[in-house]
């Protein structure tokens, strides 16, 4: 409950505050809000589960979206920028998939 | 996969050495933190759920989420319009590329004919322009401007002895204009007296004890060359009244007067072809 609330607050919060996003980061927020999407799920999946935690879900989202981040920052710096965030994206991407199944078995039983 | 994934979750449970799987079958097995199972064991033993400043923690990542959802969203929504304006105006570009280009497709059709035109021209002109240097060179060996040669006679005639002691035996201006125009009535084509080509223009004057042609001194023997038919013209200019002039001049006062035929004469140009003052008439 306290989940879904926060995240409607901040998606408010971010559509009619419209913080400024540094311009030097900006690139990498896309990177960062699927990072964190996985992280979610992730959490998503556990609390199903039963095993949900709270630390390791702060953890993990913040490691998530930093680490995701910063792979494609180096990236940029080698030139292969897209590349990699293609790949990381790739890999958070069937994370995602196989988390929402799960999920998906857990709702529907299905 | 479910299978699959399931079998990586027991393997995890239990706490097996970890087998080395493909990078990719990993990828896909391997989707839950694996923290949260050990710390929900963990948990197990101790019992009891999170605290209060872990809630919160919580809470202030998931309006986080929120906030980057929003953002990037707004973000995306803003740079639509960007996009969109790059996008019409490449359209645009391409379009006015695209008239540009086959405007100039038809300025290229245009000009390929101009140039066949023009070529068929050229090729016209270049046939009149044949015809003309043919008339021009006709013209010219007429009038003298051109270097001629062929078949002819040269007439070689001098001063008479001085040992003979008859008086008159000086070749004068008159008997070589005689002989010339008897050379030109019995059908000489051109005429060159000591190399100098006679045109209309061409003197033949006395002046101080030598005869001039073209106001060049010569000195006997003059040789008279005279393009023509080399088998007629002999005898056609002893039937005119030069050729008549000459015969008496060589009988009375043994003046040389000897005519031979030749296969092959040249005769230069008259270096003199410039009118100055003479221009056809109804010219102008």
């Amino acid at each position: 409950m306290i989940a879904v609330v926060g995240l409607l607050l901040g998606i408010l919060a971010g559509l009619l505050l419209e913080p400024a996003v540094p311009e030097p980061l900006q690139p990498y927020l896309p990177i960062a809000v699927v990072a964190a999407l996985d992280a979610v799920f992730g959490g998503l999946r556990a609390f199903l589960d039963g095993i949900f935690d709270d630390k390791v879900f702060v953890v993990s989202f913040v490691s998530n979206v930093l680490i995701a981040a910063l792979i494609v920052y180096l990236g940029d710096q080698l030139g292969v920028g897209g590349q990699l965030s293609t790949g990381v994206i790739v890999v958070l991407g069937i994370r995602i998939f196989s988390n929402v199944a799960a999920i998906r078995r857990h709702l529907f039983h299905a | 996969m479910n299978g699959q994934e399931e079998g990586g979750s027991d393997r995890r449970t239990t706490t097996t050495p970890p087998t080395y799987v493909g990078l990719l079958s990993q990828v896909m097995s391997n989707t839950l933190d694996e923290d949260y199972r050990t710390v929900a064991a963990q948990r197990g033993a101790e019992g009891g759920p999170g605290s209060r400043p872990r809630r919160l923690a919580l809470a202030a990542v998931v309006v986080a989420f929120g906030v980057m959802i929003g953002v990037s969203a707004l973000k995306t929504e803003q740079d639509r319009p960007l996009a969109l304006a790059e996008r019409a105006e490449l359209v645009e570009q391409i379009h006015l590329r695209e008239q540009r280009y086959d405007e100039r497709r038809a300025t290229e059709g245009a000009v390929e004919t101009e140039v066949t035109r023009l070529q068929k021209q050229v090729a016209d002109d270049t046939s009149s322009n044949i015809t003309l240097s043919s008339r021009l060179q006709l013209l010219g060996l007429d009038a003298g401007t051109l270097a001629a040669s062929g078949p002819g006679i040269s007439v070689t005639v001098d001063n008479a002895p001085q040992s003979s002691g008859r008086t008159g035996g000086t070749i004068l201006d008159t008997d070589l204009r005689q002989l010339v125009n008897g050379l030109w009535k019995a059908g000489a084509e051109a005429i060159a007296i000591d190399g100098h080509r006679l045109s209309s223009l061409t003197s033949i004057r006395y002046a101080g004890r030598a005869i001039t042609v073209d106001y060049r001194s010569l000195t006997p023997p003059y040789v008279v060359e005279a393009i023509g038919d080399p088998d007629t013209l002999p005898a056609r200019l002893l039937e005119t009244p030069g050729g008549q002039t000459w015969l008496s001049l060589e009988a009375n006062f043994g003046i040389r007067f000897d005519t031979e035929a030749r296969d092959r004469l040249t005769v230069p140009a008259d270096p003199h072809d410039r009118l100055l003052y003479a221009e056809p008439t109804g010219s102008r």
